[in-house]
């Protein structure tokens, strides 16, 4: 029987290759007409720790969650053998290397003492020896799911004769034995999976070559001994070509098309990938000619980042800033000053789980209400949050086009979910690309002394430093000509006049670009999410539905301005009991976002703050206990 | 017709203390600027935090009076998006050398052409006379209720270990002086200190101004032959030690002048330029990023390469 999805799961250790087998896979699927989202998962570490991808591949829509049980366990080490074998299906199948038959879980080192403790305590309760070759026994004789055991170094090894690649330069290429196994399971072309090597290894022939010889090697003898067992129907979605993209790779693209002419960052996971992607992108030519340059500018420290940003933003260069919590937290200070002295600037705020260091490589969204109260004194700002690819694509340049046309600097949140996750997205659609500079002008028409803070409006003209007018510019409270002014008449004016540019954004920013409601009228049940929680609420709703629960998701995207009107309009139509608020943290941050600007109160919550997604089927099974009076509060667990 | 100092003035009330040796920096600035007939909106003063910052008011040019010890990192976005403005950082010895070490250092690595004025009275003025990074060790100045028990830092042997390629010392009093070596250090290719001496009349009683008249003396009136240019590594092998040697003098004796001006480094902007040809001009804040508010960039053609055919 042909499959609609099928999930898997690579694993390895970190830094030997799996993104080259997720980066290679999502293309390959995705040229034969198949959606796919693949999470990466893996520990603040260069080499060693334990990694993996997990994947959705879907024929019948653009998959925009991950779930469990997968189809496919790839291992690439013991480790993963170990602490993957439960995440399988009842019928899956687990790739695995002979090498590693008689290694014992205790010559695991790399392995967390509470995944060891945790393991260890299901081996003796079943009576398995600690070793790969008795759990694939166990396995095997107490399941459907099919061991495939094969020779990864007999593998290797014949990249020596054929490419002369030693032993030790073969070990990379243990990547393209998953890609093999699981092109073999789904029955995927040889030609589509060379694409994807070629896309990833542009140019370098020999590792091309060999990187395919292996791949097709496996994929030859997985069918010939198993068959194509997990073949994937033809794909009913119908798309001539997709981006395929990391959360953090579209961001970048989105901020060049938007007019990007200066980034600053300090090196923090998850946000330096964006950097280094518009560091490769520095250059902007139209029809091969040059035509302006991107100042990508690493930076001391995260202070220097957001104060760097600021001077560049005055000069009239489209100016931004990626970072992370830690690094949010020393820019706090900068942030201030760029409202006070309204100034167009923006952030990318890429989450991870804090506080402090908390868990550098894995998601969260727990600093929501920090982005929205940051930073002493009251000034005006506008913040964003991205729930896919798409979203992040067209926030990036709204980004932008906000912070210049209301002047104040713009938070774009987005979390480590969304940046490390290669997914396909459609192509954007470029008529719906616009971009505005507000008042922005490099020809001031008054000359000399400048009246930057014209009390006559809200948001003045705002020439680029350089051109043609002096100008002040204070940290200090100041009158319309930027000098310091302690008036308490001129203070009241200034203050208001910065605040009223919020109430000017609320009025003129579309509903659609700060709230999304996903459901029809006889939506019965409302889940409420915001960020990397959009595709697996949306899925999840979509299975429900299957199974006779009707209900809707809202889809938070603007917290300041805060769509008030809007949100209390949905909330209102739910029984109270029926509202469910999905997020990533423990507070319920967005919940209390709600009552702030409401008064609406939220008592029914999802929550998961684990640093690993949540997803599809525990969601579902947390809504149904739920909305059956089980619980008023469901914490999610799942996943290594 | 060619701009005269006072066509830098402001109407701003100057609001130093008496005798505050900032007054005498204010005036070697403005004649600076007139000299090198610098225009207005052109030219760009960034400060910190402190009595000094306060500056950007009294110079008529586009200036930002930024946070405490962040200035260098302003001056930086500002020059890196619009290399044509003149950049000057101009704050006090709190302000780049304490809260703000950490940007003082990183400007050196990247020798970008802007002119450092610090201003170097030794105390925290603004919040009533605390020791400031470069108050001698064991000196008690009147606020202060104990000896300072921190060693003073070395502004020019920093900025030398930091990769400045234009080191001076100046004081505050000396207005010619002074402004000869301002105009220097903004013509300068690449990063220019001025650590200028001045006097705090209010909360430094012990470093006055007799103290330092007492102590001052021009590198190249002490010795004729003083030669702190450096065009090659050689020159700089054969330099360096006498320079180092000037650099640590301190006490008794404290020598003024340029102790070094090393041309042969080349500044982040030809750096840049090399990697990316067209930057300089193509600057990031002059070129349009859109017609008639579309995109010059079009998505599909810029990232071909992301784009996977079904």
């Amino acid at each position: 029987m042909l499959r609609k999805e099928i999930y898997f799961i690579l694993g390895g250790p970190q830094g030997a290759g799996l993104e080259t087998s997720s980066s290679v896979l999502t293309s390959a699927f995705t040229s034969e007409g198949y959606g796919v989202i693949s999470d990466r998962e893996y520990y603040s570490n260069i080499m060693g720790r334990h990694s993996y991808i997990h994947a959705t591949v879907s024929s019948i829509r653009i998959p925009r969650s991950l779930t469990y049980p997968v189809d496919i366990v790839g291992a690439m080490d013991a480790e993963t053998v170990f602490t993957h074998f439960n995440d399988l299906s009842k019928d899956g199948f687990i790739i695995y290397d002979s090498g590693t038959e008689n290694t014992k879980i205790q010559q695991v080192i790399s392995m967390e003492k509470e995944v060891y403790e945790r393991i260890m305590e299901f081996l003796n309760k079943n009576n398995i020896n600690q070793d790969i070759k008795s759990l694939v026994n166990y396995v095997e004789k107490n399941t459907k799911i099919t061991p495939i055991k094969l020779d990864y170094r007999g593998i290797l090894n014949t990249l020596r004769d054929k490419f002369s690649i030693n032993s030790v330069e073969a070990q990379k290429y243990k990547s393209s034995i998953l890609i093999g196994a699981v092109a073999g399971l789904t029955d995927i072309d040889s030609q589509s999976i060379a694409t994807g090597i070629e896309q990833r290894f542009k140019g370098k022939q020999k590792i091309i070559d060999a990187n395919k010889y292996i791949a097709d090697f496996v994929k030859e003898t997985i069918q010939k001994q198993f068959g194509s067992q997990l073949k994937l129907d033809h794909s009913s979605i119908n798309m001539d070509e997709f981006i395929v993209s990391s959360g953090n790779d579209i961001v970048g693209m989105g901020k060049i098309v938007g007019g990007v002419r200066y980034q600053s960052y300090y090196p923090i996971t998850p946000a330096a990938d964006e950097s280094v992607f518009l560091e490769a992108h520095q250059a902007i030519s139209v029809n091969g000619k040059p035509i302006s340059s991107i100042a990508v500018f690493q930076t001391e420290d995260e202070i220097a980042a957001i104060t760097s940003a600021i001077g560049s933003a005055l000069t009239g260069a489209r100016s931004a800033t990626a970072t992370s919590g830690p690094g949010y937290s020393l820019m706090v200070e900068g942030l201030g000053w760029a409202g006070h002295n309204e100034v167009p600037l923006v952030i990318t705020y890429y989450q991870r789980g804090g506080p402090s260091t908390g868990l550098p490589t894995r998601g969260s969204q727990s600093d929501l209400l920090f982005s929205l109260y940051s930073s002493h004194g009251e000034f005006p700002r506008i913040v964003i949050a991205s729930g896919d690819n798409m979203e992040a694509f067209y926030d990036s340049i709204d980004a932008f086009n906000f912070a210049e046309r209301y002047q104040l600097p713009v938070i774009h949140l987005l979390d480590k979910f969304l940046a490390n996750v290669i997914s396909t997205t459609p192509l954007p659609d470029f008529n719906q690309i616009k971009i505005d500079r507000g008042m922005l002008t490099f020809n001031p028409k008054v000359k000399g002394a400048y009246k930057r803070y014209d009390l006559s409006s809200p948001i003045n003209e705002r020439p680029a430093l350089g051109s043609g007018v002096v100008m002040w510019h204070t940290g200090d409270e100041h009158n319309e000509y930027g000098h310091i002014s302690e008036d308490p008449n001129n203070r009241r004016a200034m203050y208001e006049k910065r605040m009223k540019k919020l109430e000017i954004a609320d009025k003129e920013i579309p509903i659609e670009k700060r709230a999304i409601y996903y459901g029809d009228e006889n939506a019965d049940f409302l889940l409420i999410g915001w960020g990397f929680v959009k595709g697996v609420a949306l899925d999840a709703i979509e299975e429900l539905k299957a199974q006779g629960l009707n209900g809707a998701y809202l889809h938070l995207k603007m917290f300041i301005p805060f769509p008030s009107k809007y949100v209390k309009g949905i909330l209102d139509k739910f029984d109270n009991n029926r509202v469910i608020d999905v997020e990533h943290n423990i507070m319920g941050q967005a919940a209390q976002t709600i009552t702030t600007n409401t008064g609406y109160i939220i008592n029914k919550f999802i929550l998961k703050y684990t640093g690993r997604p949540i997803y599809r089927m525990e969601l579902v099974n947390a809504v149904k206990n739920i909305l059956n009076n089980k619980s008023d509060r469901e914490v999610l667990t799942y996943g290594e | 017709m060619a701009r005269n100092w006072s066509d830098y003035k402001t109407n701003s009330w100057v609001q130093w203390c008496p005798a505050c040796g900032n007054f005498g920096i204010l005036l070697a600035m403005q004649k600076a600027l007139a000299e090198l007939d610098l225009p207005p909106e052109k030219t760009s003063i960034v400060s910190g935090i402190g009595c000094s910052s306060r500056i950007p008011y009294y110079v008529k040019t586009s200036n930002i009076h930024t946070l405490h010890g962040r200035p260098i990192p302003v001056a930086e976005g500002i020059k890196l998006a619009n290399p044509e403005q003149t950049v000057i950082v101009a704050s006090g010895d709190g302000d780049l050398l304490g809260i703000g070490a950490g940007h003082f250092v990183a400007l050196g690595r990247r020798n970008m052409q802007i002119a450092i004025l610090l201003h170097d009275n030794a105390v925290y003025g603004l919040t009533k006379g605390q020791a400031a990074p470069t108050l001698p060790l064991w000196l008690k100045t009147k606020a202060l209720d104990a000896p300072n028990i921190q060693s003073q830092i070395n502004p020019l042997l920093l900025a030398f270990a930091s990769g400045y390629t234009f080191i001076a010392r100046a004081y505050a009093y000396h207005v010619d002086q002074l402004k000869d070596l301002i105009k220097l250090a903004i013509n300068h290719k690449g990063t220019a200190l001025i650590d200028i001496l001045q006097p705090c009349p209010t909360y430094n009683d012990i470093m006055s101004k007799e103290w330092y008249e007492k102590r001052i003396y021009y590198l190249t009136s002490a010795d004729p032959s003083w030669d702190p240019n450096i065009s090659s590594q050689e020159d700089f092998d054969m330099k360096a030690p006498k320079i180092l040697d000037k650099m640590t003098e301190w006490g008794e004796k404290i020598p003024l002048g340029i102790f070094y001006r090393n041309i042969s480094i080349e500044p982040l902007e030809t750096r840049i330029e090399k990697i990316l040809p067209g930057y300089l001009q193509y600057p990031p804040a002059k070129r349009p990023i859109d017609i008639k508010s579309k995109p010059i960039v079009h998505p599909f053609t810029e990232f071909k390469d992301r784009i996977v055919q079904t």
